[in-house]
């Protein structure tokens, strides 16, 4: 056989490699590749060191104390009528969220408090700094991102046997394409097109996947493959979202030297 | 298959007997401590997500359904309830120091000579690595990993618990290993 991949490695090593015999008598006979693999099995190894905090005999006990109070006088939540009557799907409760975090975005960078005399002692309460609301949108986008990766890595996996059936796919991918919509906008309005143009792609995607048929024949699914694989969008929103991601631990890391 | 005390526990918590149902509590809080603390990285996140998840399976027990394990279940739950505190936590400026550096580690305890200073400063710097890596996992990779490694659980398992596709999930452990092992492998090779 070939010389098995890095990934076919991780799951030989959990036991979930389809063609496991022939991955062992290639490693019996690659010495290269038994090197690679002895390497990876240290560095999985290394991450049995990780250590969990001990918890004495009667922490079961201790949890029960803490439950039971909670299940014995269920508080009913005086609005769940309310929200049960809602008709709107996630999708839309998930709009409502990028309306706000939108919002607070824009708040931030074109409010300004006024200015206060420094000898005044008045307490105000302190709004949401810039640093901080642009976090949580960070995180937001970072998230969406993840999820729309694994759809699109789900999607382009399916199996194909004539035809292909992606409700569910289709089901999630109008979830995604309404939440996408809200952060490209931010995204453009913000000044930030690389982020915006990505968006865009991915949109693009999403539209049509959400859109199009349920039931794909072998050659439309193929041409959707061909079409995600083609222009690099998973490799682009892999990208991004780990552009996104430093961009939201750097965030954190300014927030918390400013609270030193 | 279910424990039978398990089962037994389930039906009688179902008709209203609490006094069962905590006995399902006492049973299962440490195998889901340490599930949960694998996942957050977190001790007090890890103690609430337990509670959420004894709450959450206390109102669901007339979903479960009894041919599946309680223990099994119960991971679900904590999984989803742990899946969804990491993609909402701002991470946060104080983390909690969870074990005393010179005591507990299971590469130091594995001999009973003292180790040498230099030995000890490496199982150090390779556990600082695993903890920084684990803590800079997305939630997906962080859950299915730990479920994975940790766990034993399979591929199927492992998705039908996080709400992914086999394809997804195998991706996610990837991409973890990817990244543990790009931090993890020059500390290695630098072995004293």
């Amino acid at each position: 056989m070939n010389h098995p991949t890095e990934d076919q490695f991780v799951l030989y090593h959990y036991g979930e490699a389809s063609g496991d015999n022939e991955i062992a008598e290639h490693l019996e006979a690659c010495e290269s590749c038994r090197a690679n693999y002895q390497v990876l099995q240290r560095v999985l190894a290394a991450v049995e060191t990780l250590p969990v905090p001990e918890r004495t005999e009667s922490y079961g006990a201790e949890v029960w104390r803490q439950v039971r109070p909670q299940i014995a006088k269920p508080a009913k939540r005086r609005d769940s009528y309310f929200w049960r009557l809602l008709p709107w799907p996630r999708w839309a409760l998930a709009c409502g969220l990028g309306l706000l975090l939108l919002g607070a975005f824009h708040a931030g960078r074109f409010w300004r408090p006024p200015p206060t005399s420094t000898t005044t002692l008045v307490v105000q309460p302190q709004p949401l700094s810039a640093g901080a609301r642009e976090r949580v949108l960070l995180t937001e986008i970072g998230d969406h991102l993840e999820r729309s990766q694994l759809a699109l890595i789900e999607l382009i996996n399916s199996k194909t046997n004539g035809a292909v059936d992606i409700t569910p796919e289709q089901v999630l991918a109008r979830e995604l394409a309404a939440v996408n919509r809200i952060f490209r906008r931010a995204a453009t309005d913000a000044g930030e097109p690389g982020l915006a143009s990505v968006l865009e792609d991915l949109e693009l995607v999403l539209v049509e996947v959400a859109n199009g048929p349920a039931k794909l024949s072998a050659d439309d699914f193929a041409a959707l493959r061909e079409r995600i694989d083609t222009d690099g969008l998973l490799f682009k929103v892999r990208v991004l979202g780990a552009q996104v991601r430093n961009r939201e631990r750097d965030a954190a890391r300014e927030l918390a030297a400013n609270r030193l | 298959m279910m424990d039978d005390s398990d089962a037994v526990a389930v039906a009688k918590a179902r008709e209203g007997d609490q006094d069962a149902f905590g006995m399902l509590v006492e049973r299962h809080s440490l195998r889901l401590f340490q599930l949960v603390y694998r996942m957050t990285g977190n001790e007090q996140d890890a103690e609430d997500v337990v509670q959420e998840t004894f709450l959450r399976a206390y109102k669901q027990l007339t979903r479960f359904e009894s041919r599946a394990g309680f223990g099994t279940w119960l991971h679900r739950i904590a999984a989803n309830c742990s899946l969804d505190l990491l993609r909402k936590r701002k991470r946060r400026d104080e983390k909690v120091e969870t074990v005393e550096l010179e005591s507990e580690d299971p590469l130091l305890t594995l001999s009973s000579q003292a180790p040498a200073p230099d030995d000890q400063a490496f199982h150090l710097e390779v556990r600082q690595q695993v903890e920084a890596v684990m803590e800079q996992l997305t939630a997906m990779e962080r859950a299915a990993f730990v479920l994975r490694h940790f766990e034993g659980k399979s591929i199927e398992e492992i998705g039908s618990a996080l709400g992914t596709g086999p394809n997804a999930t195998k991706q996610s452990i990837f991409r973890a290993v990817q990244k543990l092992r790009r931090a993890l492998e020059p500390v290695l090779s630098s072995t004293p």
